[in-house]
C-alpha cells in the first residue's frame, strides 16, 4: 500500500496537466510568445486543428529566439520541436513519469483517445500530486522559509 | 480617475508582519491564496480592507498588506458593514470563524446576509475554538469531546450553509483550505459577486480537532465523500464520475451511473431564484451519508443595500435639504453641564506605568506542535534536508554583466538559472530562462548594451541546505517554482535544485519501496 500503490492505480488524467499555453500553427513567435506571457506559462503547444504538431518552450526562446531578432516574425513552426513525444490521458502516470524522466523531458503533451491536446505532463504535475497528498505537511507552510517559531501562538 | 494598468503582484499583498499560526494550520494555505487572487482583481491596495474579529482566523488582516481591523468578536461584519456604507468604493472583506462568526457574533452575520452588503465574507470552518485552546464550537459534530464537553458534546451542529440559504444570502459558496485551487476559485467568484458573498472553507485545526475534515480533504477518499458543483451540469461524483445524485421525491439520493442514466439526475442551477436547489444541496452533510457539495452553491443578482441606501439619502436630501447635525442634537430636550472644580475621578490607584500582565503558556500543549512527526507514513520524508537531494552547484556570476553574457551562459551550459553576485560573492539576484521568455524576448535589441541588473529578480526566496524538502515542495507547488536556490548563511549561492531533481528524488525513492 501506501504511496507505490497511489501512484500506480493513478491515470495521466488524474494529474495536473494546467502548464501550457495552446496555438495554431502558423501562429508567429512573437505571438506565441506574448500568449505564454500572458498565461504566465513555460510551454505552448503547437496545434493544427487540434492535432498536436510540435511543441515550443522558454529553452527555445533562450537558444533560438532571444539572440536573433529575426525570428520574431516568423511562423513558429519553424522554431518548434516538430513531432514531439507523447503519453495518453489513459496512461498510467508512473509509467509515462518514467518515461519522461528516463528521456529528459521536461514537457510531454497529453492527448486523448481522438489523438487530441487535453493536457500537459511537467514536473510541477509531480510535485503538485505529492503535495496534494500530505497538504498539511506541504501547503500549510508559514510563507518564510526561515521561520522559526518557538511557541504555539494564536490570535 | 485615470485607468492605469496596476501590475500588482502577491508580494504587494504580503505584510511585514511575522505570520503565527501553528505550523501545519490550515489558516496559512488561505492566506497564500488570498495573495494570489487579489493582485488578479485590478483593485488598488489602498481600496482593499480586510476586517476580522477574535480568533485564530481574525489575525488574518496583520498579514495581509491592505488596510485591515481587527475588531470586536463577532463583529467583524458590523464594522464591514459601517465602512461599506460609508465609503461603497472600497472593497471589504471579512474574515471570521465558526466560533466567531455563529456563536459570538451569529445574530450579526444572520443579518448581514439577509441586507446583501457587497462584502466578502469568508468564514473558517474548523469545527473548535482554536485560540481559546479546544472548546466546542456551533459546528462542533454532536459527540465531540472536548475540554468543555467531556463527555461529548450534545449540541446538534450549526450548518452555514444552511443559515445562509436560510436568509437569503445571494451568494453561497463552499471549499476547502487544501484544495488550493478551487479554493482560489471560490475566493475570484466572491469577490466579483456584486451584493454579500459567502464562503465557508473547511480548515483544519492540527492542534485542537486535527481531521475534523479527513473525509473530505483526504485525497484517497475525498472523491467519494464530496462533490464538485458545476453551473448547470447534473450532479456528478466519485474518483471515476459514476455516481451522480437524483431526487426521489423530495430526497436527494445516491445513484450510480451504471445503472441510471445520466438525464435522471439533479442539474445545478447557480442562479435558481428561489433557495430551494441550495437548501436541498445544503442538507446533504456526510453524516448522513451523502457527498458534500463544494463550490458554488447560488449566486444570484438582487439590489444590493448601500446603493439603495445612497439613493435614499439623496432623495432625502433633495426634498428637506442637507440637514445640520449640530441644530439636530440641541432642539430636544438639552441642557449644558457646567464643569465641576475638582473632577478628580475615582481612580482605584493601579495602572500608570502601563505593565500588561503576560499571557500565560498552557504548559500542557507546549512541545505538543513541535514534537509532531509526520503521521502518515510517505516513503521520502517531508522532513528529509535538502543537502540529501544532492543539489547541483549553480551558476554563479557577478550582478555588473550584461544582458548578453548572461544570456550566453545560460544558453552554453544549457541551464535554467545564473545567480548573480555582488562583490562580495553575496546574493544579489538571480536570472532565469523564465525571465528570458517574460521579459528579454522581443523587447530587448542590444543584449550587450544592457545590464542584466535590470532584468534579474531581487528578493530572491532561497533555503539553506538544512532546510526540509517540505519548504522546497511548498515552494514549487504553490508558487510554482522551477528552480529553487540554496544559499548558506552568509547569503552566498551554494546550490540549486530544479524541479526536475526534486521530481526525480520523489520518484527514485518512491521506486526503492
Amino acid at each position: 500500500m501506501g504511496q507505490k500503490y497511489d501512484l500506480q492505480h493513478e491515470r495521466v488524467k488524474h494529474l495536473d496537466l494546467t502548464q501550457y499555453s495552446q496555438v495554431e500553427s502558423g501562429t508567429t513567435v512573437g505571438e506565441t510568445v506574448n500568449k505564454m506571457r500572458a498565461e504566465h506559462r513555460n510551454c505552448a503547444l503547437v496545434t493544427q486543428k487540434g492535432k498536436l504538431v510540435g511543441i515550443f518552450t522558454d529553452r527555445d526562446v533562450l537558444h533560438k529566439v532571444v539572440s536573433s531578432p529575426d525570428a520574431w516574425n516568423k511562423p513558429v513552426d519553424e522554431v518548434m520541436t516538430p513531432n514531439p513525444f507523447t503519453v495518453t490521458e489513459d496512461d498510467k502516470a508512473e509509467t509515462a513519469l518514467l518515461e519522461m524522466n528516463k528521456r529528459h523531458f521536461r514537457n510531454v503533451p497529453v492527448l486523448d483517445s481522438n489523438g487530441h491536446v487535453v493536457g500537459n505532463l511537467t514536473h510541477y504535475a509531480l510535485i503538485k500530486f505529492y503535495a496534494d497528498q500530505f497538504p498539511e505537511a506541504l501547503y500549510n507552510l508559514p510563507p518564510n522559509p526561515n521561520q522559526i517559531s518557538d511557541s504555539r501562538v494564536g490570535g | 480617475m485615470t485607468e492605469v494598468t496596476l501590475n500588482l503582484t502577491r508580494k504587494d499583498f504580503v505584510s511585514d508582519q511575522m505570520v503565527r499560526w501553528c505550523p501545519g494550520c490550515g489558516d496559512y494555505a488561505i492566506l497564500a491564496q488570498m495573495q494570489r487572487v487579489l493582485p488578479e482583481l485590478g483593485i488598488p491596495k489602498e481600496d482593499i480592507v480586510f476586517i476580522s474579529g477574535i480568533g485564530c482566523s481574525s489575525r488574518f488582516p496583520y498579514y495581509m498588506d491592505t488596510y485591515g481591523i481587527h475588531s470586536i468578536h463577532g463583529r467583524a461584519p458590523t464594522l464591514a458593514s459601517g465602512l461599506k456604507l460609508t465609503n461603497p468604493n472600497l472593497q471589504v472583506w471579512v474574515i471570521t470563524g465558526d466560533g466567531d462568526g455563529l456563536s459570538i457574533g451569529g445574530n450579526h452575520l444572520i443579518h448581514t446576509l439577509r441586507r446583501n452588503i457587497d462584502l466578502k465574507i469568508i468564514l473558517f470552518n474548523n469545527r473548535i475554538y482554536g485560540l481559546t485552546k479546544g472548546q466546542y464550537s456551533p459546528t462542533s459534530l454532536p459527540g465531540t469531546k472536548t475540554k468543555s464537553s467531556p463527555m461529548g458534546s450534545i449540541d446538534p451542529a450549526f450548518n452555514p450553509t444552511a443559515v445562509a440559504v436560510g436568509v437569503g444570502a445571494t451568494f453561497i459558496a463552499r471549499t476547502a483550505a487544501t484544495d488550493v485551487k478551487h479554493m482560489a476559485e471560490m475566493f475570484r467568484r466572491a469577490a466579483h459577486h456584486k451584493g454579500t458573498s459567502f464562503v465557508e472553507v473547511y480548515q483544519n485545526c492540527l492542534i485542537f480537532n486535527d481531521g475534523a475534515w479527513d473525509y473530505a480533504t483526504n485525497p484517497k477518499t475525498k472523491h467519494e465523500n464530496i462533490i464538485y458543483l458545476e453551473d448547470h451540469k447534473p450532479l456528478i461524483f466519485g474518483k471515476n464520475k459514476d455516481k451522480g445524485i437524483r431526487l426521489n421525491g423530495i430526497h436527494p439520493e445516491v445513484v450510480s451511473l451504471d445503472e441510471v442514466d445520466e438525464s435522471e439526475l439533479m442539474v445545478h442551477y447557480e442562479d435558481m431564484p428561489d433557495g430551494s436547489l441550495s437548501y436541498f444541496l445544503s442538507q446533504m452533510r456526510h453524516e448522513r451519508g451523502m457527498p458534500e457539495p463544494m463550490g458554488v452553491f447560488r449566486c444570484v443578482d438582487e439590489p444590493v443595500y448601500e446603493e439603495e441606501v445612497l439613493q435614499q439619502i439623496d432623495l432625502a436630501i433633495e426634498q428637506k435639504g442637507k440637514g445640520d447635525l449640530q441644530q439636530l442634537f440641541y432642539q430636544a430636550d438639552t441642557w449644558v453641564v457646567e464643569d465641576e472644580s475638582s473632577g478628580q475621578n475615582g481612580s482605584n490607584g493601579q495602572g500608570g506605568n502601563g505593565s500588561v500582565p503576560t499571557l500565560g503558556v498552557d504548559e500542557e500543549y507546549v512541545g505538543v506542535v513541535f514534537n509532531d512527526e509526520a503521521s502518515s507514513e510517505p516513503y521520502f520524508s517531508p522532513t528529509d534536508t535538502l543537502s540529501t537531494l544532492n543539489p547541483r552547484q549553480p551558476l554563479i556570476a557577478s550582478q555588473d554583466i550584461s544582458l548578453g553574457e548572461a544570456i550566453q551562459k545560460l544558453h552554453n551550459l544549457d541551464v535554467g538559472l545564473l545567480a548573480l553576485v555582488d562583490d562580495n560573492g553575496k546574493l544579489a539576484g538571480v536570472f532565469t530562462e523564465g525571465d528570458v521568455l517574460r521579459k528579454v524576448a522581443g523587447n530587448v535589441t542590444d543584449l550587450d548594451a544592457t545590464p542584466v541588473k535590470d532584468f534579474m529578480t531581487t528578493n530572491v526566496t532561497a533555503l539553506k541546505e538544512d532546510d526540509t524538502l517540505a519548504q522546497a515542495i511548498h515552494l514549487m507547488s504553490i508558487h510554482k517554482f522551477r528552480h529553487i536556490l540554496l544559499v548558506d548563511d552568509d547569503n552566498r549561492p551554494v546550490g540549486v535544485l530544479s524541479s526536475r531533481r526534486v521530481a526525480h528524488y520523489i520518484q527514485d525513492n518512491f521506486a526503492e519501496n
